[in-house]
């Protein structure tokens, strides 16, 4: 619908030359530094995603990010495993074996150091159960990621529409999650086919 | 639902949650394949549901209590929350290398098939149709993303605290593009400062 492809002037997204296992080194080192800070599920995490994959690596382009996020938001399991798309992403361009590798290692450093805290945290539970520390952290992180997932939620909205009919069947979506308990699949079906059909474009 | 066994305790009506008895506590292999279980069963959406069915109903390691603290623990700590509560379940029999088979267990299909649908997807996204048919897909998943924040805001209607530490991170990341890790550094502490138990005069 948006006659001009590109309206904002967009820099040429320029990736840093590593070797292969620098660049391994690299997508690992940016997970495992997140880790931690996946609050509310992990989805509060999207946004530093898609700064990272588009803007400062340049693993993937804006219009990618949107895909790899549906992909792993239609396909079973948790939806965190975006984490290894984007891992795959990074090693496209040094071959499948580097990409694959690239993509578990991802996934693996993502979920470690928050695993770690994890397993520490069941066998002091009845300590920390209590503990104000405990609810202080509880009632206080909340609002934040109330916060941060609208802001998220934002982010995803304007990288995957370029048009008018993209943004209304996202709103129609939106609030079709909120009010019934059907499956969102149903929705990407329906969307896919109007996407097909031309009538979402971008 | 009343399982068959539980038909030869008697005493079972009176104090039902208490009496229940649990299976021998699992090995690294049953954490495995439970969780393997529980992931091949959610295909299709629900594994909060399913892992409670098979971990509680079906398979007996836990009480519907011990599952439920894991939930609280497993949304309190970063992370998925589904992916906490198998670390949780492991952890809570064998210790780490439990946490480690019960994840294994429960990333390793899905997340296999994901990469390989990640491999064709980039061998095939640049072909017209198929980019046709995403931007539609991507459309709808945006959706989802918008909900999200609407799912959890009614538990903090009544809080007006809440809601203006909601929408200052709004603003931090929306408007100023302020990054997630330093806005949770400085936001976090502020927040927990002010939510912090206070004994003798109940919260504002």
């Amino acid at each position: 619908m948006s006659p001009v492809a590109l309206p904002l002037p967009m820099a040429v997204c320029a990736p840093v030359s590593l070797s292969d296992l620098g660049h391994l080194l690299q997508v690992l080192w940016t997970f495992l530094s997140l880790s931690l800070f996946s609050l509310g599920g992990g989805n509060t995490l999207l946004t530093e995603y898609r700064h990272i994959a588009v803007d400062q690596y340049c693993w993937l382009t804006s219009n990618q990010f949107a895909d790899i996020y549906a992909l792993a938001e239609a396909f079973p399991g948790p939806s965190s495993m975006i984490v290894g798309l984007l891992g795959l992403g990074a090693g496209w361009r040094e071959g499948v074996g580097w990409s694959l590798l690239s993509g578990y290692g991802a996934e693996i450093a993502i979920l470690l150091p928050s695993t770690l805290l994890m397993v520490v945290a069941c066998l002091s539970w009845n300590r920390l159960k209590d503990s104000p520390w405990r609810l202080a952290f509880e009632r206080g992180l909340g609002p934040i990621t109330l916060g941060i997932l609208f802001a998220v939620g934002l982010k995803i909205l304007t990288t995957s529409n370029h048009g008018v009919p993209g943004y209304l069947v996202s709103i129609v979506v939106c609030v079709l999650m909120l009010r019934t308990r059907i499956s969102p699949l149903y929705f990407m079906a329906v969307a896919g086919v109007l996407g097909g059909l031309g009538i979402i474009n971008r | 639902m009343a399982p068959q066994p539980q038909d030869h305790h008697p005493k079972a009506q009176d104090q039902p949650s208490g009496l229940i008895e649990l299976a021998p506590p699992p090995d690294l292999r049953d954490l495995f394949i439970g969780m393997l279980q529980v992931s091949l069963s959610s295909f299709g959406g629900g594994l909060s549901a399913w892992s409670q069915r098979i971990v509680v109903e079906q398979r007996r390691w836990m009480t519907n209590e011990g599952f439920l603290t894991g939930l609280t623990v497993a949304r309190l700590f970063p992370g998925p929350n589904q992916i906490n509560m198998a670390v949780y379940i492991g952890t809570s029999f064998r210790g780490l290398p439990g946490a480690l088979a019960a994840l294994a267990g429960m990333l390793l299909v899905p997340f296999t098939g994901l990469m390989l649908l990640g491999v064709v997807y980039f061998h095939v996204h640049e072909l017209p149709a198929v980019d046709r048919v995403l931007a539609g897909v991507v459309a709808a998943a945006a959706g989802m993303a918008l909900s999200m924040g609407f799912k959890i805001l009614d538990q903090y209607w009544r809080d007006p605290m809440a809601l203006f530490l909601a929408a200052g991170t709004f603003v931090a990341m929306e408007f100023f593009h302020v990054h997630l890790i330093p806005l949770v550094l400085v936001a976090g502490p502020l927040a927990m400062a002010w939510y912090w138990p206070r004994h003798p005069t109940p919260n504002p």
